[in-house]
C-alpha cells in the first residue's frame, strides 16, 4: 500500500511516515508543489496525504492535476485551515476526507484505512481479524460466525482500533475520534473508558480472544 | 437628538418669537398713547369751542342755565354741573357699564371748568374708545399671525438653501453609513466644490484607508499567528502519539504523557477559539438559513449523551419545534458552548437541563454559588479557577448572540445557573 505525503513541514512529514510505515505502509514524501505535482503525475497511490498550503502553490490545484489525469487516488486534505469553508471546497474539488490540524496519527490512520476501503471494489468490504469478521456495507460484525450486536459507537470504535493494529492509542485521540470537535473542549476522558469496556465485554462474551488491551489506564491497544 | 438644519433654524425662530413678544406691548401703548392724545386734543378743542360759542351768544343767566340743562340730557357725552370753585383739568380713561349701548365700554374723559358770563360750569367730556383688553387681543391676534407667517417663511427658506448648502454633507453622511470594515473597501465620498466639504472628504478618506489597512493587518495577523501555531502543535501532537509506541513506557512515563495530551489539547482548544473569535468579528459566516433548533440538538445530544452518563448528571433537553433564521455553523458553536459550560462545571451527581420557551432557550445547571457576572462573558475571565476550559467558550457564545441581536444573560437562584438566551 503506498501512500504518499504531501507535506511542506518535514517533522510532521517525517512522523506521519514514522506511524504509517510501522502500519506496513509504504510512505513517500514530498515538501513542495513541484515535487507534488511531479510525483502524483508519475506514479499511483492508495491515498494521498495532501496540506494545502504548499511553498510554491495551491494544494487543491493537485486535486485538479489528479481529476484530469482520471487518476483513482485516495485524496485526504490535512490542513491547518479548520472551516467549514475550506472543507467543502476541498471536499468539492475531490477529495475523499479532510482532516485540520492538529489532529492524531491514530485518527490519521483511522481515515486512510477507511479511504482505501471505500476506494477498493474487490471483495474489501469485508475486514477480516482472527476469528472476528466486520461487514462493512451491512455492518455486521461476526465472530465464529455468530452476530454480535454493537451500538454505532462500538462498531466505530472497534475499526479504529483494527486500522491501528498493534498501536497503542491515548484515550484523547479515541474520545477525539468518538466525539469530534467538542472532544478538546474537555480535560477528562473517562467516558471513552465505559465505551472500550462495552465493547470488550460484547467481543469476549462472543467468543473473541483478548486482543484489545489497556495500558496503565490511560491506554489502549488491539493487538492482531 | 437635534437635527441639523433644525438647529440653525432654531435661534431665528426664538430671536423672532421674543421681538414679537416684545412688540405686543410696545404696538398697544403706542396705539393707546395715540388714541388718548387724540382724544385728548379733541376734547380740549370741543371744550374751547363750547365756551367760544356760549359765550358768544350773550344770553341771560338764566336762559344759559337752562340750556346747559337742556344740553345736559340732549348731548351725548357730556355731563354739567354747577361748580363752586375752580379745579385744575383732569384727563383720565375709565371702564363702565353702558346703559346706551348696554355693555360694558371704555371712555377718555376730560373733567374741565367753562365760565359763561361769570359762572362756573364742571363739564365732563367722554368718548367711547376701543377697551384696552380688546385692543391687546386684537394686536396679539394680529402678531401671532405674522408670527406663523415668518415661522413658516423661515422653515420654508431655511430648508430650500440648507438643504443646498449641506447636500455634499449629506451626501457624505450617506456614504459613510454604508462603509463597512469587513468590505475592504473605502466608501466613495462624493466630490465637492466646498473646501470644507472637500478637506472632511480627503480627512475621511485618509482615515478610512487607515482603517481598512490596521483592519486588515490584524485579521491576517490573527489568522496567520493561528495558522502559524497549528503546525507546532500537529508536531507535538504527533510527536506524543509516536512516544506512546515505544515499549519501554511504565505507568508513571504514561501519566506524564497523559498529562501532556491534556495540555496540548487545551492550547489546541485555545486557539482554535481565537481564530474563530476573530473570524466572527471579521464577519464572516454570514451565509444563514432557517435552522430546527430541536434537531439540531438531537444531532448535539449523541455527542454529549455519552460524556452526561460517565459524569453521572442527569440531562434533561425538553426542546420541541422552534426554528431560528442563522448561520448553522455558529448556531450549533453557540449552543454546543453553553451545553460545554453546563458539563463541565455541573458535579457528578447534578443536573443539567434544556428548554425552549417562545423565543427562548434556558441552560439550567446545578451550582453551588454565582459566578461573577461581568467576568464571566470576556475573554479568559475563569469564572472558577477549579475547571480549566479554554476561558473563550462563553465570550464565544456572547459575540455569536451579539451579532444576531439576541440576548444572553446569566442568574443564579435555587442552587441553579441558568444562562438564557433570548432569540
Amino acid at each position: 500500500m503506498k501512500i504518499l505525503i504531501i507535506e511542506d513541514e518535514p517533522e510532521l512529514a517525517a512522523d506521519i511516515g514514522a506511524y504509517l510505515t510501522a502500519q506496513d505502509y509504504l510512505c513517500e514524501y514530498a515538501g513542495t508543489w513541484a515535487q507534488a505535482r511531479e510525483k502524483v503525475e508519475l506514479y499511483r497511490y492508495e491515498c494521498i496525504l495532501l496540506d494545502l498550503m504548499l511553498p510554491g502553490g495551491d494544494g487543491l490545484d493537485i486535486l485538479d492535476i489528479l481529476k484530469e489525469q482520471g487518476q483513482q487516488d485516495g485524496v485526504i486534505i490535512i490542513s491547518a485551515k479548520n472551516d467549514y469553508e475550506s472543507k467543502i471546497k476541498g471536499l468539492h474539488a475531490g477529495a475523499d476526507d479532510y482532516l485540520a490540524k492538529p489532529f492524531h496519527l491514530p485518527e490519521l490512520a483511522a481515515r486512510i484505512y477507511s479511504v482505501i476501503r471505500r476506494r477498493s471494489f474487490a471483495n474489501q468490504n469485508n475486514v477480516l481479524q482472527n476469528e472476528l469478521k466486520v461487514d462493512l456495507s451491512s455492518r455486521v460484525v461476526t465472530v465464529n460466525g455468530a452476530v454480535v450486536s454493537l451500538t454505532r459507537k462500538e462498531l466505530d470504535l472497534l475499526l479504529f482500533f483494527i486500522s491501528n493494529k498493534n498501536r497503542v492509542i491515548g484515550k484523547s485521540a479515541l474520545a477525539e475520534h468518538l466525539s469530534g470537535d467538542i472532544a478538546d473542549m474537555f480535560d477528562n476522558h473517562d467516558f471513552v473508558y465505559a465505551h472500550v469496556k462495552n465493547l470488550k465485554k460484547k467481543l469476549t462474551e462472543a467468543g473473541y480472544g483478548n486482543y484489545l488491551k489497556t495500558i496503565y489506564a490511560t491506554g489502549y491497544k488491539w493487538e492482531g | 437628538m437635534k437635527k441639523l438644519l433644525d438647529q440653525s433654524l432654531r435661534p431665528l425662530v426664538m430671536y423672532a418669537m421674543v421681538v414679537l413678544i416684545v412688540s405686543i406691548p410696545v404696538y398697544f401703548l403706542t396705539i393707546n398713547w395715540i388714541w388718548e392724545n387724540e382724544l385728548d386734543k379733541h376734547h380740549y378743542a370741543i371744550r374751547e369751542k363750547l365756551e367760544k360759542r356760549l359765550t358768544s351768544l350773550d344770553l341771560p343767566d338764566s336762559s344759559v342755565s337752562d340750556m346747559i340743562s337742556v344740553l345736559d340730557k340732549v348731548q351725548p357725552g357730556f355731563s354739567f354741573t354747577q361748580a363752586t370753585a375752580p379745579s385744575p383739568d383732569s384727563s383720565y380713561t375709565l371702564i363702565r357699564f353702558d346703559t346706551f349701548m348696554n355693555d360694558r365700554e371704555q371712555f377718555r374723559c376730560l373733567m374741565t371748568d367753562i365760565r359763561v358770563n361769570g359762572t362756573l360750569l364742571r363739564v365732563l367730556i367722554e368718548t367711547n374708545m376701543e377697551e384696552i383688553d380688546e385692543t391687546i387681543l386684537a394686536i396679539a391676534a394680529v402678531t401671532i399671525f405674522f408670527f406663523i407667517l415668518l415661522l413658516a417663511g423661515f422653515v420654508y427658506l431655511n430648508r430650500k438653501t440648507s438643504l443646498r448648502l449641506w447636500r455634499p454633507f449629506y451626501d457624505t453622511l450617506a456614504s459613510l453609513q454604508s462603509f463597512r470594515l469587513e468590505g475592504g473597501k473605502p466608501a466613495a465620498l462624493p466630490v465637492s466644490q466646498v473646501t470644507e466639504f472637500t478637506d472632511l472628504n480627503q480627512s475621511l478618506d485618509r482615515l478610512m484607508d487607515a482603517s481598512l489597512a490596521s483592519y486588515k493587518q490584524q485579521k491576517e495577523f490573527t489568522e496567520n499567528a493561528s495558522h502559524e501555531l497549528q503546525t507546532p502543535l500537529a508536531i507535538v501532537k504527533s510527536k506524543l502519539d509516536l512516544l506512546l509506541q515505544s515499549r519501554s513506557l511504565d505507568q508513571p512515563q504514561m501519566q506524564i504523557l497523559e498529562d501532556a495530551y491534556q495540555a496540548i489539547n487545551r492550547v489546541t482548544r485555545i486557539n482554535k477559539n481565537l481564530l474563530l473569535l476573530a473570524k466572527i468579528e471579521h464577519a464572516q459566516f454570514d451565509q444563514q438559513q432557517n435552522i430546527s433548533v430541536a434537531e439540531l440538538f438531537h444531532a448535539l445530544d449523541a455527542h454529549f449523551l455519552d460524556r452526561f452518563e460517565s459524569s453521572r448528571i442527569h440531562y434533561a433537553q425538553q426542546v420541541s419545534e422552534m426554528t431560528l433564521k442563522a448561520n448553522p455553523m455558529l448556531l450549533e458553536i453557540l449552543l454546543t458552548n453553553l451545553l460545554v459550560n453546563a458539563l463541565r462545571y455541573t458535579p457528578a451527581g447534578g443536573s443539567v437541563s434544556v428548554r425552549a420557551d417562545q423565543s427562548k432557550l434556558l441552560f439550567a445547571n446545578t451550582g453551588i454559588s454565582p459566578l461573577d457576572e461581568h467576568s464571566l462573558f470576556r475573554r479568559f475571565a475563569q469564572a472558577s479557577h477549579e475547571h480549566a476550559g479554554s476561558g473563550l467558550g462563553l465570550a464565544i457564545a456572547r459575540e455569536i448572540c451579539e451579532r444576531y441581536n439576541w440576548q444572553i444573560k446569566y442568574d443564579f437562584d435555587c442552587g441553579h445557573h441558568h444562562f438564557t438566551v433570548i432569540f
